[in-house]
């Protein structure tokens, strides 16, 4: 269990600077690309040379770290700078192993965004990098979650970001993980098509162990392994009732369906858990599908739980009460990975 | 324990071979690139077509990164004695740790990446994090399952993730490690960076060229001691840390503040001083820039630097699984009492002129220091004691 006190949010909607997701930026050729801001504060030799996997985590995470100093930088990515990896493995082929630039190279490997932010901030402490795909965000909250246990004083940043490379957008693609077919906004719950939109983005949050000045609370992290519905089920009663209080409910269930009609069972059969008396809210149309979007559902419910509103196109179920307390994000990447984060109002 | 590596294909063979100290950096023979001849590899010998049916692992789209790891994670937890239901608790974490991951099927990855028809069967395969989900998979692993990357660092960082989920309550046995296999990938990175030695390795000499690369995969069990009553015990994990040499991407700063930190961090964990240290598995790569910045960290943390050598100079430089191999070297150093030489060295550094252990030793020990740094200025020292 832990707060967050502040955090930033690079997506394909209006989530960094002055937010505002009532509006919604829609579907541009299959995908859902980040709207990338300004970057004030980044040199820009330096953004120059940076990949866009780091150019949206150092301009996600580094504007947080200018307000707060940190004990730790934990970044969980599936990805990691891999255009850069792409276009060094072209200049292997192309140049059949020639003399190659090492810039790409360097600028490839899953720990240079991480890195690079440690660099920019000139932070030495404790800095690392899970990449364990549709969980490498949640081993990055798990993580930070232990060192507070460890260092009860100190804050840490904890981010996930991933990017649409060419590489992975065309080998998933390829093992058929995006629609086919053109898709319009309005059918992206409703094609009943197998296949998502693929989208990208960097969910950065200042994490520390005291309630004062927090944003929200992450009360429950569960991360399950595993392709049955029954074993989902019984992993989602457990969280219920190990981490939610006798006689209350969970207000929102933001969910992480993503209009790929193989998925949609486990998003119901979670739907059936909790029962009527819970909304669901949707948010893969916003983010897209990508191995780290949890990142950007966790900034959603930390919005949602502040601002205490819940956009229209995200409703799928209504409640009666409209108020969100409690926040409960289900999600699955690719059928296998899956994870419940429990987000409540801190001074609950 | 489990391990392989170029020297051997068992914790004991590699074990014979650091005791004879004998090398397996030489000619690549097995893997396909233009450097094969002109460079030194530490290539492991065996064919990926072998490792499929001495592990009976026949699924389509495995890489030789999974099939090296599999055969350490085997010998792993037949070693530990797991049984199935073990295995398969909840309470049992697994971490794995590569760079490379799938990438080292560079013309298959070229096509899958650039090509909009006839996928390949490894569509799934080219991420680090499909090492550990197929192990996973294969086992049944139903704990917390994670996968690092952090560049040289990573499996030692895998070590210390396993050891903190046991320490937080969150396991009770994990099973952690790394694995990387030769890629033109990382090949072709390092010689445009131009730190790959012409030459077989040489750590820590005033001649030094560079590294050589090598492949190999290692894990450990790590088990509360509650859980491991009744087991044999080959060491304690008494210290860790993980900082950040803040300074450049592929390069250490000339002062080492992130090597000097996580090594003086590991003893604050294990409640250690300094002199206390017995012996350090260096990082030692061979670059001009790791030996030099490592010696002056270990000048500026030890007022005696303790004895010390690098044991890339028999496996060369195993990347993402270099931290669990040198881990389990630093507990055979331990478990035998005893010290591998640092083969290949001739003059000393002239700055520090420190001298690693020149060749194989017995020696009482009870603490030892294992260093693993990397790109990223990703720094991780682990320590190790004998119980």
């Amino acid at each position: 269990m832990f707060y967050i006190h502040d955090m930033s949010c690079i997506s394909a909607q209006q989530t960094f600077g002055d937010a505002d997701i009532s509006h919604l930026n829609g579907i541009n050729n299959k995908k859902l690309h980040a709207l990338e801001p300004s970057y004030e504060g980044i040199p820009t030799g330096i953004l120059r040379r940076m990949g866009k996997a780091i150019r949206l985590g150092v301009g996600a995470g580094l504007p947080l770290l200018q307000k707060k100093a940190v004990d730790g930088i934990i970044i969980g990515t599936a990805n990691g700078g891999m255009e850069d990896c792409i276009k060094f493995l072209n200049q292997i082929i192309d140049y059949d192993e020639g003399m190659l630039t090492p810039t790409n190279f360097v600028q490839s490997t899953t720990n240079a965004i991480a890195a690079q932010i440690g660099l920019l901030n000139h932070n030495k402490s404790y800095n690392t990098t899970h990449v364990h795909r549709g969980l490498a965000f949640e081993n990055a909250l798990l993580d930070a979650d232990m060192l507070l246990k460890e260092n009860t004083e100190a804050s840490y940043l904890a981010g996930g970001i991933d990017e649409i490379s060419s590489y992975n957008y065309n080998i998933d693609d390829l093992a058929g993980w995006f629609k086919k077919e053109a898709l319009l906004d309005k059918d992206f719950y409703t094609s009943g098509t197998e296949g998502s939109i693929a989208g990208e983005g960097a969910g950065m949050f200042i994490v520390g162990a005291k309630e004062v000045g927090a944003l929200a609370r992450v009360r429950g992290l569960e991360l399950v392994h595993t392709g049955d519905i029954q074993a989902i089920v019984e992993q989602l009663q457990l969280f219920l009732r190990k981490y939610l209080p006798a006689g209350e409910q969970i207000d929102l269930l933001l969910s992480g369906e993503d209009g790929d009609s193989r998925m949609i069972k486990y998003y119901t059969a979670c739907e059936e858990v909790l029962k009527e008396r819970t909304a669901v809210g949707r948010f893969k149309h916003m983010f897209g599908e990508y191995a780290t979007v949890s990142a950007a559902a966790l900034w959603l419910a930390c919005y949602i739980l502040n601002k205490q509103l819940l956009p229209g196109h995200m409703v799928k179920y209504e409640n009666t009460k409209s108020k969100y307390d409690r926040i409960l994000i289900y999600n699955n990447h690719k059928g296998m990975q899956h994870s419940f984060i429990l987000v409540e109002n801190a001074r609950l | 324990m489990g391990a392989i590596s170029a020297i051997g294909n068992s914790v004991t063979e590699n074990r014979h071979a650091l005791v004879q100290g004998k090398s397996g950096i030489g000619q690549i023979e097995l893997f396909p690139t233009k450097y094969a001849g002109i460079l030194p590899f530490a290539e492991i010998k065996i064919s990926n077509q072998l490792l499929k049916e001495k592990l009976n692992a026949r699924e389509p789209g495995l890489t030789r990164t999974t099939l090296l790891a599999l055969h350490a994670f085997e010998e792993a937890i037949a070693n530990a004695q797991l049984t199935r239901q073990q295995l398969q608790s909840f309470d049992t974490a697994l971490t794995g740790a590569s760079t490379v991951g799938g990438m080292c099927l560079t013309d298959e990855l070229y096509h899958d990446a650039n090509k909009t028809d006839n996928g390949s069967e490894y569509l799934s395969s080219y991420d680090c994090a499909s090492v550990t989900l197929y192990l996973q998979q294969r086992y049944g692993i139903n704990g917390v399952v994670n996968t690092i990357n952090t560049a040289c660092s990573s499996s030692a960082n895998a070590i210390l993730y396993g050891a903190r989920l046991i320490h937080n309550g969150l396991a009770e046995r994990a099973i952690v490690g790394g694995v990387d296999s030769l890629a033109k990938f990382t090949i072709n990175g390092f010689n445009a960076l131009h730190i790959l030695s012409p030459e077989k390795c040489a750590p820590f000499d005033e001649q030094r060229k560079g590294l050589n690369l090598g492949e190999g995969a290692a894990f450990l069990v790590l088990e509360k001691e509650e859980a491991a009553a009744g087991k044999k015990k080959y060491a304690e994990l008494t210290g860790y840390c993980n900082t950040n040499d803040a300074f450049h991407p592929s390069s250490l700063s000339d002062d080492g503040d992130g090597p000097y930190l996580s090594m003086k961090g590991a003893l604050a964990k294990a409640d250690l001083s300094a002199a206390e240290i017995n012996f350090i598995n260096a990082h030692g790569t061979g670059t001009e820039n790791n030996d030099l910045t490592e010696s002056r960290a270990m000048v500026r943390l030890f007022e005696t630097v303790p004895a010390f050598a690098s044991t890339k100079s028999h496996t060369g430089h195993t990347l993402g699984a270099a931290g669990a191999i040198e881990a389990v070297y630093s507990i055979l150093n331990l478990q035998h009492q005893e010290l591998y030489g640092g083969i290949h060295f001739n003059q000393p550094i002239a700055e520090t002129g420190l001298r690693p252990v020149p060749a194989y030793t017995k020696a009482a020990l009870k603490h030892v220091m294992s260093n693993s740094f990397g790109f990223g200025g990703n720094c991780t020292s682990l320590i190790f004691s004998a119980c």
